[in-house]
């Protein structure tokens, strides 16, 4: 069995910014056999993050064996974390991925977005909103980090 | 994560979180010097650090004006 990636304290922590959870979560999953030096420590940490509440579902899937599925979801990397929140019926996809093993910042990013989506509000000033509201053009933003 | 809250915000607007290290390529494609980076549009708008969102919606603002 390999050994936890989450220690006792951050699940301590996690599982209590998790009760703040309503809304369930979806988080898609894509990693790829060979070639991905940390696919395989994502899948765990997910499975491990995932236990953590019952508002949150993990779906994996392959980046080579079910590149249709990719596609529809424009993953071209992996790993990768595609965060889904729920309108009713229906997933709903908000255009959030997160590639690369999430450590560090990118945990913490992470958790935030599980929160963010469950709630299901932006928290953004009504400038901003307004802005959003007003876009004709499709906007990507590629946010760079490291783990330290 | 500023980006993610508008990309709850609006449908138009897409996000990665990308971790530079595992992706030196793309890293490299767009000239990650300094974290966190922020690329607007593959490259029409670029923002290094943190920042208020006044300012990142300036940047986009403009990116989008190219």
């Amino acid at each position: 069995m390999p050994e936890k990636l989450l220690n006792d304290s951050i699940i301590q922590q996690v599982r209590s910014v998790f009760q703040k959870l309503r809304e369930p979560v979806g988080l898609i999953f894509f990693g790829t056999e060979s070639g991905c030096e940390y696919c395989a420590d994502t899948r765990q940490l997910l499975d491990e993050l995932v236990a953590l509440s019952d508002k949150l579902s993990l779906t994996s899937y392959d980046l080579e064996r079910e590149a249709e599925i990719a596609r529809r979801y424009r993953v071209d990397k992996a790993p990768a974390i595609v965060i889904t929140g729920r309108d009713g019926e229906q997933s709903v996809d908000y255009g959030m991925r997160f590639y690369g093993i999430p450590a560090g910042h990118e945990f913490s990013a992470l958790i935030q977005a599980l929160v963010l989506v469950s709630e299901g509000d932006s928290g953004l000033q009504q400038e901003t909103r307004q802005f959003l509201g007003e876009l004709t053009q499709p906007v990507h933003l590629q946010v760079f980090s490291t783990p330290t | 994560m500023l980006a993610l809250r508008m990309a709850l915000e609006s449908p138009l607007v897409e996000v990665e979180a990308v971790e530079a290290m595992e992706f030196p390529d793309l890293s490299e494609r767009f000239q990650v010097r300094g974290v966190p980076q922020t690329t607007i549009n593959q490259g029409a708008g670029t923002v290094v650090g943190a920042m208020p969102e006044e300012d990142l919606l300036l940047e986009i603002e403009q990116a989008l004006a190219v």
